[in-house]
Formats: structure tokens, sequence, C-alpha cells
């Protein structure tokens, strides 16, 4: 399927559905106070925060390590229409009282589990069958074995990718609709994504859990997670990977100590599609991500 | 460190005698200082915990400051306990004046955070993988 016609199905989506974005009636108050509606302030154009704790998201790749989230910047800035938020520059076509659609460029985020990679050595041999498997290192150089072969991750670059974002909300929860393309001639795929989270507050306390899907197409996620004819070695085998569909759950909870800080627990799970999960690269079909710490808001 | 967090937080949730006042001659303690609402929500419904005390006994009043009057008044008291209903929607304060004037002996600011916005942008979750929060 070609990504423009991907492109006008999501929007026709988009324009056809029914969300009313409905007020709460305001309750009888318990003593006469001064509590009829007023007008809410205006929000600030930036947006800062900082989280700090202890947290980490897993890595997939093979000999790889896990992501350490220590810091957590959230540096965002929103204008009329332009917005820049963590990294993503977003420009709102529309925007009402239904719905709001965004044109969004961002970076692919697959390109960050291939910078925490290493480079190991393997030792071959050949088998009866006369096929080569790595085997564990000989207790001492000896006769019988081949020289430590490099078993390498290959290098993948950053991709930045265009496209629309649909946000809708109510009170049914918030959900988003999304479909990006390659435009750096990186991965020259596509991903759409969908997802919906809900959050309740009780007090101080507030949690949103959180699904979602996402279809990567098979240029985006053969570039990212196939093994390429260039890249084939004896310690890696070739694989190219075809487009799936992965999806993720969520949980984040804050806990309000004050107006601008909160002590905030989240945790991901994302499985990746099929195709991906069965990548020589890969050494774990899923993505788990979790976080706890205190966050502030300046 | 460790201590000096927990100070800090301390001083976070209690509410201190006006800057200029005599010494914290009184001090006025309320739970809860915080109204969490969601982006939909118009109020906080809350029943306030209301606790003073001073060191000289004298006639003191609770206000609140959307109340041209004061809640309650404790003649020649040295301490007092009130609870109080109200619906919050925006920061005000609660304070305590001597008798029925206007200067304020002890105050407790009482603030709403809104969790959300009418902007949807600013709802918006990345997928980067260092957005954990």
């Amino acid at each position: 399927m070609k990504f423009p016609i991907l492109l006008a199905a999501l929007a026709a989506g988009m324009a056809a559905a029914p969300v009313a974005r409905a007020q709460e009636t305001t309750p009888e108050p318990a003593t006469p106070v001064a509590s009829a509606p007023h007008a809410l302030p205006a929000e600030k154009n930036w947006r800062l925060g900082v989280g700090l704790g202890y947290g980490e998201r897993t890595n997939p790749l093979i000999q790889s390590e896990d992501i350490p989230v220590v810091v957590d910047l959230d540096i965002a800035w929103f204008g009329e229409r332009w917005f820049f938020d963590n990294f993503d520059l977003g420009f709102a076509l529309v925007d009402n009282a239904r719905f709001t659609t965004n044109v969004v460029a961002r970076l692919n985020s697959d390109r960050a589990f291939f910078g925490k990679t290493n480079t190991r050595y393997v030792n071959f041999t050949v088998t009866s069958g006369g096929a080569q498997v790595p085997i564990p290192p000989p207790p001492a150089a000896g006769a019988g074995f081949d020289a430590p072969v490099e078993l390498k991750v290959p290098d993948r670059d950053y991709a930045v990718e265009l496209g629309l974002e649909m946000l809708l909300d109510g009170e049914w929860g918030h959900a988003t609709l999304r479909a990006f393309h390659d435009v750096s001639n990186t991965h020259e795929g596509y991903e759409i994504s969908a997802d919906y989270s809900y959050r309740w507050i009780r007090g101080r306390f507030s949690i949103a859990p959180s699904v979602g899907v996402a279809y990567k197409s098979a240029a985006l996620s053969d570039y990212y997670w196939g093994v390429h004819a260039d890249e084939v070695l004896p310690s890696l085998q070739g694989y190219q990977v075809d487009g799936g569909v992965g999806w993720e759950a969520g949980l984040r909870t804050s806990y309000y100590v004050t107006k601008s800080l909160r002590v905030a627990v989240s945790a991901n799970y994302e499985k990746l599609t099929d195709d991906i999960a069965l990548s020589p690269l890969v050494a774990e079909p899923y993505v788990l991500g979790y976080f706890a710490g205190l966050a502030w808001q300046f | 460190m460790r201590a000096r967090l927990t100070l800090l937080m301390a001083t976070c949730f209690m509410a201190l005698p006006v800057a200029g006042a005599d010494p914290a001659p009184v001090r006025l303690n309320v739970k809860p200082l915080l109204c969490v609402l969601d982006k939909n929500a118009a109020s906080c419904a809350v029943t306030f915990d209301i606790r003073w005390k001073s060191t000289l006994a004298a006639e003191y009043c609770l206000n609140d400051e959307a109340e041209p009057t004061p809640l309650r008044c404790w003649p020649k008291s040295l301490a007092g306990e009130h609870r109080q209903e109200r619906l919050v929607t925006q920061d005000f304060f609660f304070w305590l004046s001597p008798g029925a004037g206007n200067e304020r002996v002890a105050e407790a600011k009482i603030e709403v955070l809104r969790v959300g916005s009418a902007d949807r942008r600013r709802e918006r979750r990345s997928r980067h993988v260092w957005d954990v929060l």
C-alpha cells in the first residue's frame, strides 16, 4: 500500500471521528463561596520540566546495553500553531472542538537502540554437517579452532520522518492517530500508529493506563532490524524483515506533592513485530521501560 | 542530603506565619493544601481540616478569601479546630485575624493544580525511547 493512500485514508477517518469535548457541570457549592465559573489562566508558551530518579529501557538488540534513564528532561514550546515538543517539530493544521490535526517532523526512535551496542568476538568451528556455529572460547589456545570472528551490530542512521497526527479527547479519554514517512532517504518506509489512554484522578493521585498498536512498513523494519547483504558475516546471517504490527501497553502514575512537584512511577511494555523479533539482531522480542522518581514542572 | 530534602518537603506542607509578623505567635495548619483537577473538572469538593495554635490567648477569627465575613471566631483562645466544606476552583487563602480585623497573623494558601490542558498538543505523548514520564 502506498503511503499517500494511507495518509488520505487516515485523514478521512480523522474527519469522521464523532467526538465531543464535554464539560462537567459545576455542582452546587457546599457552602456559599465564590466558585462561579471563571476563565482558565493562560498557559505559558514554554513547558520545562525535569524528572530525576531511576529507570531504564531494555535494549532488544543482541550484545547491547539497556538504556538507563536517570534524568528525563521535558522541553517544549507551544505557539499559536507552531510547536516544539521534545525534538518533535509541529504545526497545527486543524484545531476544533472535536480534534486537533498536526503535521509533525520527528526523529525515528528505533535508531536509539543502536547507540548502546558492543563489538564481541566469537569463536567458530565447523560441525559434522558443514555448518559453522559459534562456540564458547576454548580453555586454552589450541588446534582445531579458527581465529575469533568479529560480531558487531551494524550501524544505523537516524531518520527524519514527516507525517500527520490527530489528537482526540473527551470524557472517554485520549486517543492519537499517527502516520509518518521517512523524508531523509534513510529507511524510505513508514509507520502508522494508534494509541489510547485514560486518566483517573483521585485526590492527589493520578493513574493513566495506555495501549497502542503500530504498523511498521517492510522498508522501515528491514532498514533498522534486518541484516543486509553487505553486513553478512560468519557470525551474522542475512535476514530480511517484512512489515508488521507491534503493540504496547503502559501505566503512568503520579502523586502530586505540590503544584510543581510530583512523585512519578511509570512502566511500559512494547512487543516488537513478529518479523523483527525473529531477526538475528534481536535478542528479546520486547522492550520494557520503567521509571520511578521525582518530576518538577517549572 | 536526604535530611535536607525531607526538611524542604516538610516546609512545603506547613503554613507559616506571615512574613514581617511577630515571630510565630500563631501557627495555622490546613489540610489539604492542594486540589488536583482534571482538565474537564470545574472544581474540587474538599472538606478542609483547619487547626491553629497561638502562644498568646486572644480572640482569633478564621477567614476565607471568598467570604466577606469570618467563618468562625474563637474568643480568648490558645487553639482552635474547624472543618470547612468548600468547592475550590482557584487558588485562595485561609487566614487568621485578630478579632474581626483584616490583619493576617497566619495564613495558608490552597492551590489548584489542573492536570492536562485544553490545548491538545500539550497532552501529546511522544514515542521517544527516553520519554518515560
